[in-house]
């Protein structure tokens, strides 16, 4: 079988040349339309999916963070409304109690107004009886007196009065 | 196809070829360069079918050379293996659906069927691991390491590549040409009385045929993870 390789030295070397000449020219074409770009796209995509993956991370990471901002906010609205409910509570009874207090006084200051004022009426009522009284009784005294009176019980009454009257002055 | 006047020979600037050689080696080169060709056009981010087959075949033969190479060496490689790779592939695979004769000469066959072929590829892979040795190491450790690990195992040394550089050529050459040899042999069977050996070769010729199949692409592997291993063990100081 290598009979035919013995023959012609020349043989071996023409084959030799070719294949290396086509097998470096397959090598530089294979290079150029298929392996550099192919190896790009790979690269390119590896770079993508590790970015893909920070990217991922990343964000996995901020919604962790949202979410505790999220809990801390509710914990503190929860805590805030407590507080709001609590000072509410506390200013209803201040204000309650205030309200009462106030009520007692002024409770106690219309009984005293009206206990003064029934006393004042009564007082004027009394008054102005008496007065009553005291107007009717002259003018019953001075219908009276008109129609019984003598000349005479006229003048004893005038003296009267006027020792009344002496009487008076010296003390 | 043993003999010599099985060989259609020419004659250019002084060089003699091999026209079975130069014709079928011509068709593979073609056929390799149209398969990857067609298979890397549109590439996108998101691979399509084509793309798909290409970056698995880049992915299968770094595999290879990964397995003796260290990782971060394989680039410089990738695209030797590769190449070799599928031409090895397509010209082992080549010679099972086409083989043109003319006249008892051989035109188109395999091209790994000849040794001179083969040889050639084994010649490139001791002369690339030579010079990566050289462009990693530097001239004077590279060519100390054939004095490891001591300065009278240079013979052994020097023997030892011209083996590597033998055994990696024949190997190939020596499956895909039986190969073929055979099925010539079955082809002539078939054809030598009439319609009886016909029917009996068919079966015979299609079980080899994917034999030769199965052969091929093992040889095509195996000259890939050899020349890999060849190659890496220049690539390291041997202690």
């Amino acid at each position: 079988m290598f009979s035919h390789l013995t023959v012609a030295a020349g043989l071996m070397v023409g084959d030799m040349v070719f294949y290396a000449i086509a097998f470096v020219l397959l090598l530089w074409l294979i290079g150029v339309f298929a392996w550099k770009p192919v190896n790009e796209m790979l690269e390119k995509r590896a770079d993508k999916i590790s970015n893909d993956i920070d990217s991922a991370e990343k964000s996995r990471l901020e919604a962790e963070s949202l979410a505790k901002q999220r809990q801390d906010a509710l914990a503190n609205s929860r805590q805030e409304a407590s507080s709001i409910v609590d000072s509410a509570k506390k200013q209803g009874q201040q204000q309650r109690d205030g309200i009462l207090a106030d009520a007692q006084t002024e409770v106690l200051t219309l009984k005293q107004n009206a206990q003064k004022d029934i006393e004042q009426q009564r007082q004027d009522a009394l008054l102005n009886a008496r007065n009553d009284v005291a107007d009717l009784s002259i003018e019953i005294a001075s219908k009276i007196i008109q129609k019984e009176l003598s000349a005479n019980d006229q003048k004893a009454l005038i003296d009267s009065y006027i020792e009344g009257l002496g009487k008076q002055h010296e003390s | 196809m043993g003999d010599p006047s099985s060989v259609p020979t020419f004659q250019f600037g002084g060089l003699t070829f091999n026209a079975a050689n130069i014709i079928s080696g011509l068709i593979a080169f073609v056929l390799v360069f149209l398969f990857v060709f067609a298979l890397s056009r549109h590439l996108t981010l998101r691979p399509g079918k084509g793309q798909n087959v290409l970056e698995w075949l880049i992915e299968f033969t770094n595999g290879i050379l990964k397995g003796s190479i260290h990782g971060n060496e394989v680039g410089a490689f990738g695209l030797y293996g590769f190449t070799l790779f599928l031409f090895l592939f397509i010209s082992n695979e080549m010679g099972l659906f086409i083989q043109v004769a003319v006249g008892a000469k051989d035109y188109v066959r395999s091209p790994t069927a000849d040794p001179v072929v083969t040889m050639t590829f084994s010649l490139a892979t001791m002369m690339l691991a030579q010079y990566a040795g050289v462009s990693k190491l530097g001239w004077k450790k590279h060519f100390t390491g054939y004095l490891k690990p001591f300065v009278f195992w240079l013979p052994i040394s020097i023997f030892e590549e011209f083996t590597n550089f033998l055994t990696l050529g024949l190997r190939i050459f020596g499956v895909i040409f039986s190969g073929e040899m055979l099925l010539k042999i079955i082809g002539q069977l078939a054809f030598s009385h009439g319609i009886v050996t016909m029917i009996i070769a068919l079966p015979i010729e299609m079980f080899w045929q994917g034999f030769s199949l199965f052969l091929g692409a093992i040889q095509a592997f195996v000259f890939v993870t050899l020349s890999s291993v060849y190659i890496s063990q220049k690539l390291e100081i041997e202690e």
